[in-house]
């Protein structure tokens, strides 16, 4: 059981730095490869399928790029009859959609899982018209069986169900700096545009009415038409979305068009309330007063929906503050809350489309510092999946709903002319707004956005439920209006949606580049806040930048200290955001793509991923026959590479900490240890990626093909390793004997036990030993048998404890093999059988303590010797860092972390990581000997 | 739009230099005269009068480089002591938004200037090169305002993107006699190259009547 969740719940949030191209074409290098080495019998082709199964059920494990990708991943491939049926949940990270400003190459997780299977039609063909086509597909099958039509999509059920996923997803998830840089535009288009575009359509239509070109059947007033045209005229933000998301215009104008389509529900829904109420009292009953109610109820509407959207969202971000006893129910607050906000927008006739959109902003800040990093991630799939979901819905039943016939009553001159004028009439507003635009505007919007934006007007789900809402009785031409709806959807979404993209490509609009946000940049744009802020001081104009450099002030001053955590708030910086990010993103990188701290080269890396995990386990079947020596004689060059990669694994992984706990609560999850598995990789890499960059500073370090050069070169020689590129491998046993030390002198045996990492062993063979072990190592499982308590034949044969400099020459000559935790209570038991044969303990232990020596001692002189003495120095940072830091959050109940984390400093001092190469030997031991 | 007074010489001079139109160099003096306290020049302690200018986290920076010669495009180095009116004209066209009517050419001309700009804010010690220090003192300030990270973390965010900035500018570093010495103003381009800084460098001129009274 304990388990089985393990396995559901192994989403984890990726750094949000990275990003994922759109398909799988594009394949995002490191981390596919990443995954690749995880994924077992994945193939290229199974992505899709992962992809859809992941929106499906959404839950499915998609292991992300967080540390825990390597426990899990242990995890899985420790459980080998699992595996190949797994297809590769890692692999589905790479699919895992990124927060919102990657919307346009990410989006939300595949909004449709049945046509993601052909990226060739979803590539040409938005899947809105794919849905739309299909629900009809379905709506006319349904009619020919049923004789009628059985489902309609019901406007109650549009709007209390399937509307506010979306648009809470599209709040929060919206680029907030983006959004409000640009609020001026989006506003004018919302309010401006949308009473131009439904009073013009509106008039226009009734014009045509008047001139007697439409069918004498359309019983329809002024104030009829004015109703169409204020349901007709709104975009809807459902099909912009789904359209703009596969058209990766650039951010402004992607930002301009959403924000508009979001913002004027407000003025649609005041303006439909209006005039339906005009319409049913009948135009001899309206007064003057009424008029101005209705320009006094469209302010009351719009400012009371963002309102209640704030003091929502107020409250959210409180609530959350206080949450950390409840993790597990931390994203429960975060939909309940937006939901009622939605829904008491509703019940007082507020703009709930805004409450809700205002309400995801405003409360993301907060909350995303509150809740822990779980939370966040089921925060964000959820939301997507919901959205996702409901949109799904919504175009199906668009379609379906299409083919009852009974609603409809066709006149060709009110759709056409419909048709005619949304488009005249919204080109037109978009032109002369622009106008008046551009002239407050410091970038002006050209010609080729204002086409777009004109063009990506697109109607939908929202006009057909409003007019679907429409009262019969009142409405004579209500028939008729349904049915230019359903067509002035089905127009917009279908042929605008088809053509958006060509004619993006051919007007050439600026797309929006796709690339990682990095340190660098975040830095610039940070200092640029501030330089602007400055010169807008100087100059003396308070303008945008003056004011949102005194919100920020009064954000940090008050609010922040009031909805964030303490622990949250005291870290909380953008920078510093960004910095932890890469650093955990790096960790990945590293291993796998010869990032910007290459890896040493190894032979075939991407064969070896597929091969080393996989068929370890295929050959060893099932958890019984344990001993890879029987199976694996032949010293095959996958064999080096499986060294290699343990090698590279063993220096760059995180060794997760053990916790099964056989217990089960729906509302308490056992301790997130997500968190301090990401400082402590996160340190530990910028450790290492410091060390690096360091010996580069001082020319030692070596390159790949001198690298080489000495693997080849030096068999057993005890050249000093801080020459090896693969230097940092050595620092992190140190720090891992560390932690064992830290963790002895704090907590009993068992809790040492239980926090002792997944040790991987790699299993160097030699030819004498062979031959002997075989026998022994058949018997499988004795009962837990006494093993003595010395250092083991593996411990001075396995290279990861052993010397660095002896590396090359297994990685060249022996036969090694990785072990998963689970296999090593059979593995050291058969080692144990060895023990005689084995060097005695003693001999070895001294060794060892050398060897572990080795790296600080190695260091020091070289450092002193080649390196200007501040830079070394500066360069010890994160070891101040981290202690200081650390000390900092003292009172917060992280105590445990902290001295995990210690032991990561300890490089600093000799002294005590020789010492502390002993208690590991016995936790090792002791560990063995408990299983 | 001003074109239609008849300017002095000398401010159609100064609008030819700077691309400021007349109203707005009438609206920068202004605000230059109540800076400098209807002096001709400004000086640095000008500066301290600005309101809201002191919780600048990097106003240093900001102020030394209004006094930078490297930016008021004269030939020699070092810092002024005091600026005059076309000095401080010529800082603030640095932050002048593109024009629509710009050609290629001259957006590339225009962005590269705004970087240097920057950039000059960031090298301090005048050598054409961020070092690592400088880079660090940067960093140290910008976070200055969060009381709650030490000094100790703008050292390691300032180590890591250095590190990001090598990576990006020399490729992998591999050979063994490579250092990465600082960002050039190469590099500097290089890093800059994702950010649409024209687009986003810029303050309005215009319509600053309401607050150039006032304060």
């Amino acid at each position: 059981m304990a388990l089985d969740k393990e396995g559901s719940e192994t989403e984890q949030g990726p750094p949000a730095a990275l990003r994922v191209p759109p398909g799988p074409s594009v394949r995002p290098g490191g981390f596919c490869r990443a995954g690749a080495a995880w994924r077992g019998v994945g193939e290229r082709g199974s992505w899709q399928c992962s992809l859809s199964l992941q929106k499906g059920a959404a839950c499915v494990a998609v292991l992300l790029q967080t540390p825990a990708l390597c426990s899990r991943g242990w995890e899985m491939v420790s459980q080998p009859a699992q595996l190949p049926s797994e297809p590769g949940p890692p692999t589905g990270a790479a699919f895992c959609r990124l927060p919102w400003g990657k919307r346009g190459s990410a989006g939300r997780a595949g909004p449709d899982p049945i046509f993601h299977l052909s990226r060739k039609v979803t590539s040409v063909v938005p899947e809105s018209c794919l849905l739309i086509l299909l629900g009809l597909g379905l709506g006319g099958i349904v009619l020919a069986v049923a004789k009628k039509a059985e489902y309609q999509l019901e406007p109650n059920m549009f709007f209390l169900f399937l509307l506010p996923p979306i648009v809470l997803d599209s709040g929060y998830f919206m680029p907030s700096r983006l959004f409000f840089d640009n609020i001026g535009s989006i506003l004018t288009y919302a309010v401006v545009g949308t009473l131009w575009n439904s009073f013009a359509t509106g008039m226009a239509l009734w014009g045509l009415h008047q001139a007697g070109l439409m069918d004498p059947g359309v019983k329809a007033e002024l104030m009829d038409f004015l109703l169409f045209g204020s349901l007709i005229s709104a975009v809807d933000p459902v099909a912009v979305l789904a359209v703009f998301e596969e058209v990766h215009v650039n951010e402004t104008l992607f930002i301009i068009v959403f924000g508009e389509s979001l913002l004027n529900d407000a003025v649609t829904v005041v303006l439909y309330k209006v005039f339906n109420s005009f319409v049913e009292l009948g135009p001899a009953h309206i007064h003057a007063m009424d008029y101005v109610k209705g320009v006094v109820s469209f302010f009351l509407v719009s400012l009371g929906g963002t309102a209640v959207g704030l003091l929502f969202a107020f409250l959210l971000a409180l609530i959350t503050r206080f949450t950390k006893r409840v993790r597990i129910i931390e994203p429960l607050f975060v939909f309940l809350l937006a939901y009622v906000a939605y829904l008491a927008a509703e019940m007082v006739s507020l703009s709930s489309i805004l409450a809700v959109t205002f309400c995801g902003i405003c409360c993301k800040k907060y909350v995303e510092a509150n809740i822990s990093q779980k939370s966040r991630t089921t925060v964000k799939y959820t939301m997507k999946t919901l959205a996702s979901s409901s949109e799904t819905i919504i175009f199906m039943f668009l379609g379906i709903s299409a083919v009852d016939t009974s609603k409809w009553a066709w006149d060709t001159t009110l759709v056409l002319g419909t048709l005619l004028f949304i488009l005249l009439f919204r080109a037109v507003g978009v032109v002369l707004q622009t106008y008046v635009l551009n002239h407050f505007r410091l970038i002006p919007l050209d010609r080729i956005d204002q086409v777009v934006m004109s063009y990506g007007g697109l109607r939908g789900a929202v006009a057909f439920a409003l007019v679907i809402l429409l009262d019969g009785a009142k409405v004579k031409a209500k028939d008729y209006f349904v049915a230019t709806t359903i067509v002035v959807v089905f127009f917009t979404v279908i042929v605008q949606g088809l053509t958006i993209k060509p004619l993006v490509t051919w007007l050439k609009v600026k797309r929006s580049d796709h690339h990682k946000p990095t340190l660098n940049e975040e830095l610039h744009e940070h200092a640029f806040d501030h330089i602007l802020a400055a010169v807008e001081d100087i100059v003396g104009h308070h303008g945008y930048h003056y004011w949102r450099d005194k919100w920020e002030q009064f954000d940090k001053k008050y609010l922040s200290q009031l909805l964030m955590r303490k622990s949250a708030y005291r870290l909380r910086d953008e920078i510093w955001d960004v910095y932890y990010k890469l650093n955990i993103r790096a960790s990945w990188l590293e291993g796998t793509r010869g990032g910007p701290l290459a890896l040493p080269s190894m032979p075939s890396r991407t064969s070896m991923s597929e091969s080393s995990v996989t068929n370890l386990l295929r050959e060893s079947g099932s958890g019984a026959c344990l001993d890879l020596q029987v199976i694996d004689t032949v010293r095959s060059r996958r064999d080096k590479e499986d060294a290699v990669m343990h090698h590279v694994l063993r220096g760059s992984l995180y060794k997760p900490r053990r916790r099964y706990k056989a217990s089960y609560s729906r509302h308490f999850i056992s301790p997130d240890k997500q968190e301090r598995q990401d400082k402590e990789v996160f340190r530990q890499n910028m450790k290492r990626r410091l060390e690096t960059f360091k010996s580069t500073k001082h020319n030692v370090c070596s390159s790949k093909s001198k690298a080489r050069l000495k693997e080849k070169g030096r068999k057993k020689s005890a050249a000093p390793f801080s020459n090896h590129p693969l230097q940092y491998l050595a620092a992190a046993p140190v720090l891992v004997m560390v932690s064992s030390d830290e963790e002895e002198s704090n907590s009993s045996e068992t809790e040492r036990e239980d926090d002792e990492g997944i040790v991987f062993i790699a299993r160097a063979t030699d030819e004498v030993l062979q031959g002997k072990k075989t026998p022994g190592s058949l018997d499988v499982c004795p009962s837990p048998c006494i093993i003595p308590p010395s250092p083991t034949l593996a411990e001075k044969e396995l290279p990861w404890k052993g010397d660095q400099a002896d590396l090359a020459v297994y990685v060249s000559s022996e036969t090694t093999k990785i072990v998963p935790v689970d296999m090593q209570k059979a593995w050291n038991q058969s080692i144990s059988s060895l023990e005689s044969i084995a060097s005695p303990p003693g001999i070895e232990t001294g060794a060892q303590h050398k060897r572990f020596t080795c790296p600080v001692l190695e260091e020091q002189p070289q450092s002193a010797s080649q390196a200007m003495p501040e830079q070394s120095s500066c360069f010890q940072f994160p070891s101040h860092v981290s202690k200081s830091s650390r000390s900092h959050s003292d009172s917060s109940p992280d105590g445990i972390e902290q001295q995990e984390l210690q032991p990561l400093m300890a490089a600093e001092e000799p002294s005590r990581v020789v010492s502390s190469a002993e208690p590991r030997w016995l936790i090792q031991f002791n560990r063995a000997s408990h299983l | 739009m001003g074109s239609a007074h008849s300017l002095p010489a000398e401010m159609r001079a100064l609008a030819d230099k700077t691309g400021f139109t007349s109203d707005q160099i009438e609206h920068l003096h202004r605000r230059f005269k109540q800076l400098s306290n209807d002096k001709p020049t400004l000086r640095k302690e000008h500066f301290d009068s600005v309101p809201d200018l002191e919780f600048n986290p990097i106003r240093c920076k900001i102020v030394q480089a209004f006094f930078d010669r490297r930016n008021l495009r004269q030939e020699e180095d070092g810092l002024a002591d005091e600026i005059n009116f076309e000095d401080f004209l010529t800082i603030m066209s640095y932050f002048r938004p593109i024009e629509p009517d710009m050609d290629e050419e001259q957006l590339q001309r225009f962005r590269t200037n705004k970087l240097k700009f920057l950039f000059h804010m960031y090298d301090s010690d005048h050598d054409g090169i961020i070092t690592l220090q400088e880079y660090r003192k940067v960093v140290e300030e910008l976070l200055s305002g969060n009381p709650h990270l030490e000094k100790g973390a703008a050292r390691s965010i300032a180590d890591g993107a250095m590190l990001e900035a090598a990576s990006i500018c020399v490729g992998q570093m591999v050979g063994p006699n490579q250092v990465y010495e600082g960002i050039t103003f190469d590099d500097f381009l290089k890093i800059w190259r994702g950010i649409d800084i024209e687009t986003k460098m810029h303050v309005r001129f215009l319509n600053m009547e309401p607050i150039a009274h006032c304060c």
